[in-house]
């Protein structure tokens, strides 16, 4: 594995609760991964698996509600470790991290921007913090940002309101304003979803480019098997708060080794291929967070179950080959489960 | 050829327009296709492309401006939806259905899952008893995978996936032949789409159902369609068998589109075939071919006459050079 | 040690079957029953709701619970304050009892001066006979909840300026202050669900027309308006007809804002989804509006008919309080406010304000359920 640079953020087993009245939730259940400067890490899983708080949490942005325990090193600028979780997350640390250091992408760029304010104002808001206090000089960068992104006739588009714009190029407008200070590391929670397919390919080739030149990590949120394909090194799987496997995008495509993995990938009919009579699918639905029973977090709805093994104790997260690791008993003896 | 018997939808010259402030939007122009028994007909296109219109135009949900419906109903008559007036309708109503996409607001949170499912025949069969109507809510529910004993909860009990389920069982109680799935899977998680598209297949080939499949998902549709269309700004641009359309696309907007679909496999990487500037405002489509000023084999002819949908080799093409252009679409052999 | 684990997985058992039924109850719940689960979580409703409780119990056996009647004076006890109630007579425990009261002048100022006779004790009794009434409408009878011995007076809240007793005189105007509005808002309730639903409904000129005339009423200066209709009631009415006009009068304007809601829900929820699956089903216009859009908004429609109800209280008290409701010898809230005029009253005998507390604490209480039930109108989201 290449580790020529010392990752630009280290999660280690995060969990986050919620107390409500029916009991505990937890959302969020010993989540560990790290990524390096460059580097794409997909964090792929349905509804409910926790995966948007893992990154609410990475930014200190969780509501208050939530509790969340467990360490999240950052390397800034200065090289050094800072945990976040440390941090107030009112406090001075954490404002200059957030922003400049760390910056989001949301699912929804309509509401992501303010209808009230320019487009140029609410991206200049951040280079003005951030960067320069001086108006022409933060303008100017503001406005290299909306070209690189894509945005035609920028200079006349920064002075344009958020219902001007389409989906698409709010997007790219959102981008703009995220990766304006130039951020070491971007968290776009599902960035394609509400976006159509031409758009979408768009954006993705966008991100990539824009990564390329700009050398930050991606943390790449989102359900959709195919873009993560196309975007990302490293996909990380979860489900229920865990994750249940983790390895490069290649091995865990060609050879997924948990069978919640696999049932993912074979629900999702590949696009131009002969079509099965029927999809795999299965069967259940994700359980709420809330009580869980002991045992593997699947265990209901695993085909391959081991009674007497996988409901007594979770599988912890273990190598399979390489960098490649999966949650589940089945993957220690050898392989037999593939 | 005996095809021509099977038909049982013709969509013929639909449109719809929408005026608001004085303005007018053409939701839907000039669409046909027709639709055999027992087949499965996938409607793609982005957003705003009149997908949703022409569903709904279908099953009269709102009134089409111009064109006809001609539906073979299972009395043997055709009739043609649009010129019904509500009497007659109410009659024909009962064979064209259809499921929505949001299974949250799709279902009354006031009202049982038994009265929901049951509502349709109520409607259409006041006199039915309780107990014949109850069984046969039972029947169909069975038949949809839900647990018939949490029949009396309401809908606030259940996921997602099984408020589909619901919601199929509704369109389906009264027996239809047609079934219009606006966006039927969009809104559910990967896992549970694919139980729902199971579902749905089955239901097909048990119930002998025609479906109309709208969708934004080029996978879903390719998945369960026999035919597909795809809309542009309105228009039917592309019609034809799903293979063929997918490995060999006939339109320069189909290819385009299908060279932007994510893969889910990093090692099919495809040349994206990249679209300039954005969808036209329908309010304002530009001369000609509404797509040339996006379109990378543009000629001036594209600019002046708009390209009416043509026969070529039984697929339908709206594009003045789809006999000459070489385009690219998946290949089937290689995967 | 095989028994003690059987045991636990007993228990175990049990409270997870117990989960599940509790679980089972929620999924069996219907909108009401998941409202009233919520607005009973709401700690100030549920107080509200007992504070109403208690108002509505008192005035609907007003007579009862007042020891005097609405007509009932006594010229010797004008402008007298609250009577004390004493429970020691001379060093002795003997149960509360109160003393009678004997008028004297100052020489000097005039005012007028009361002093208690301690020679005899007047014990104060409860289910005593007095003055007999109309037992709601049902029979006659004379039993009152409390009242003096040997004509002595109890007047909790003290006298007006006729020597009537203010405690009664408040039981006896909440069976108006408090009724009125319920009147009231089922007059607004009845025009503002069939104006604003098929404002809602048709749309198009329809709805543009009603939203105009809404805009006219709602501008209107409320107090020059009820002088002006009050001035058209004639005066040889009788008080019930009055009342009746009031309650007309006062509904005729509140209805706008509950048209205004309804139409807003109805139209939102014309187009949910729900709806056109009963459209495609065949469900006639008429029943998906009964079935599906109505009781859509009805939590909606009591949330708005609660938060009403103190306008209307309000709106009665100033309206009797101007002169221009309910007259002498009947009386309300506001009549009574309205002795609280001037300044030398309030000054001289500050009891006469006692009616405000009434009013306050009963819009309030309205206004804390109307919230409550605001929160849990929507169980769904």
């Amino acid at each position: 594995m290449d580790k020529r640079q010392a990752p630009i953020i280290q999660v280690k087993d995060l969990h986050v609760d919620i107390k409500v009245d029916e009991g505990m939730l937890t959302p969020v259940r010993g989540v560990s991964f790290d990524i390096h400067p460059g580097e794409t890490l997909g964090l792929v899983g349905e509804s409910g698996c926790g995966k948007s708080l893992t990154s609410k949490a990475i930014l200190a942005i969780n509501e208050k509600k939530c509790s969340v325990q467990g360490q999240i090193l950052f390397r800034d600028d200065k090289d050094q470790e800072i945990d976040i979780l440390q941090l107030n997350p009112r406090g001075k640390e954490i404002m200059d991290i957030r922003g400049r250091q760390i910056s989001m992408i949301f699912q929804e760029p309509m509401v992501a921007f303010s209808p009230m304010y320019t487009i140029g104002n609410q991206i200049n808001e951040c280079t003005r913090l951030h960067i320069t206090k001086d108006k022409q000089r933060s303008k100017q960068i503001s406005l290299e940002m909306m070209k690189k992104v894509g945005i035609a006739n920028a200079e006349k588009r920064y002075d344009q309101y958020p219902h001007e714009f389409s989906g698409g190029m709010l997007q790219r407008a959102l981008i703009a304003m995220a990766l304006v200070c130039k951020p070491r590391l971007l968290i776009a929670d599902e960035p394609t979803t509400a976006l159509d397919v031409t758009i979408q390919a768009q954006i993705l080739e966008l991100m990539k480019s824009l990564q390329k030149e700009l050398g930050m990590a991606i943390l790449f949120i989102t359900h959709d098997l195919g873009t993560v394909a196309k975007m990302c090194d490293k996909v990380a799987v979860m489900y229920l708060g865990r994750i249940v496997e983790y390895g490069d995008a290649r091995d865990i495509y060609k050879d997924p080794w948990h069978p919640y993995t696999r049932g993912l990938m074979g629900s999702v009919h590949k696009i131009g291929t002969r079509k099965l009579d029927k999809l795999f699918s299965i069967d259940g639905t994700v359980p709420l967070a809330l009580n869980l029973k002991p045992g593997c977090g699947f265990y209901d709805r695993c085909q391959e179950h081991q009674p007497g093994l996988c409901d007594l104790r979770e599988p912890e997260l273990a190598p399979v080959q390489g960098s490649h690791c999966a949650a589940c008993y089945r993957c220690r003896k050898g392989g037999e489960g593939a | 050829m005996n095809e021509n018997q099977d038909v049982i939808l013709q969509v013929k010259n639909i449109s719809k327009r929408f005026v608001s402030k004085g303005v007018c939007v053409r939701a839907v122009t000039n669409v046909s296709f027709d639709v055999c028994k027992g087949e499965t007909i996938g409607i793609v296109g982005e957003s705003g492309c009149g997908k949703t219109t022409l569903g709904r135009c279908i099953v009269r949900a709102i009134e089409a401006n111009e064109g006809q419906v001609l539906y073979r109903a299972k009395d043997g008559q055709t009739y043609d939806l649009l010129k019904l007036d509500k009497r007659e309708m109410r009659k024909v109503r009962k064979e064209i259905q259809m499921i929505f996409q949001d299974p949250y607001s799709s279902l009354d949170p006031r009202m049982t899952v038994i009265d929901i499912i049951a509502e349709p025949i109520k409607a259409n069969f006041p006199k039915m008893p309780k107990k014949e109507r109850e069984q046969m809510v039972m029947d169909i529910a069975a038949k949809v995978g839900l647990n018939t004993t949490y029949l009396k909860r309401y809908p606030h009990a259940f996921s997602g996936g099984q408020r589909q389920r619901i919601g199929t069982a509704r369109a389906l109680i009264l027996k239809p032949q047609v079934i219009v799935c606006d966006e039927a899977v969009s809104a559910l998680d990967v896992s549970i789409q694919a139980q729902i598209i199971n579902l749905l297949k089955e239901l097909q080939r048990e119930m002998e159902l025609t479906y109309i499949f709208i969708s934004h998902d080029l996978s879903v549709v390719e998945h369960i369609s026999d035919k597909v269309g795809v809309m542009y700004l309105g228009q039917l641009v592309e019609f034809a068998e799903t293979e063929a359309l997918f490995s060999k696309p006939m339109h320069p907007y189909t290819e385009a589109l299908l060279s932007a679909v994510p893969v889910a496999d990093p090692d099919v990487q495809m040349q994206r075939i990249p679209l300039e500037g954005e969808i036209p405002n329908p309010a304002n489509p530009p001369s000609g071919c509404y797509f040339h000023e996006r379109c990378r084999y543009c000629q001036q002819r594209c600019v002046e006459e708009q390209p009416s949908l043509r026969q070529i080799n039984g697929r339908q093409v709206a594009c003045h050079f789809a006999e000459e252009l070489d385009l690219r679409g998946f290949d089937y052999e290689k995967a | 040690m095989n028994a003690l684990q059987e045991k636990k997985q007993l228990r175990q058992q049990r409270k997870a079957e117990k989960a599940r039924q509790k679980e089972e109850r929620y999924y069996l719940a219907s909108q009401w029953t998941l409202m009233a689960r919520k607005l009973s979580q709401h700690k100030l409703a549920r107080v509200s709701l007992v504070i109403l409780g208690i108002f509505y119990f008192v005035a609907l056996f007003g007579d009862f619970f007042a020891p005097y009647s609405l007509t009932a004076y006594d010229p010797s006890y004008k402008d007298v304050g609250p009577t004390k109630i004493h429970l020691y007579h001379e060093g002795e425990y003997i149960g509360p009892f109160v003393y009678k009261l004997t008028m004297q002048r100052d020489p000097e100022t005039y005012k007028k001066i009361f002093t208690e006779d301690t020679s005899e004790p007047c014990k104060i009794q409860f289910f005593v006979q007095g003055e007999e009434y109309n037992f709601l409408g049902l029979f006659k009878t004379g039993l009152h909840l409390f009242g003096a011995e040997n004509d002595a007076k109890v007047m909790l809240f003290g006298s007006d300026s006729m020597g009537r007793d203010m405690f009664s005189r408040i039981i006896l105007g909440s069976q108006i202050s408090l009724t009125i509005p319920f009147a009231g808002t089922f007059i607004s309730f009845i025009l503002g669900l069939l104006i604003g639903s098929a404002s809602g409904y048709f749309g198009g000129k329809l709805d543009a027309i009603v939203q105009r005339i809404i805009e006219v009423l709602n501008s209107l200066p409320s107090i020059p308006l009820w002088m002006a209709l009050s001035a058209a009631i004639p005066p040889e009415v009788t008080v019930v007809q009055k009342y009746l006009l009031i309650t007309v009068i006062l509904s005729l304007i509140g209805w706008t804002g509950l048209a205004r809601v309804v139409r807003g829900k109805f139209m939102s929820l014309k187009n949910e989804d729900f709806v056109m699956a009963a459209k495609l089903a065949g469900v006639t216009d008429f029943k998906i509006i009964m079935k599906h859009l109505v009781p859509g908004f009805m939590s909606y429609l009591i949330v708005n008919l609660t938060l009403g109800i103190p306008g209307m209280i309000i709106g009665e008290t100033s309206m009797s309080f101007l002169g221009l409701g309910i007259q002498s010898p009947a009386t309300s809230w506001g009549v009574l406010l309205k002795d609280a005029q001037n300044i030398s009253n309030i000054a001289n005998y500050p009891w006469r304000l006692i009616p405000l507390i009434f009013v306050v604490i009963a819009v309030l209480a309205f206004n804390f359920l109307g919230d409550g039930i605001r929160d849990a109108a929507d169980p769904y989201k």
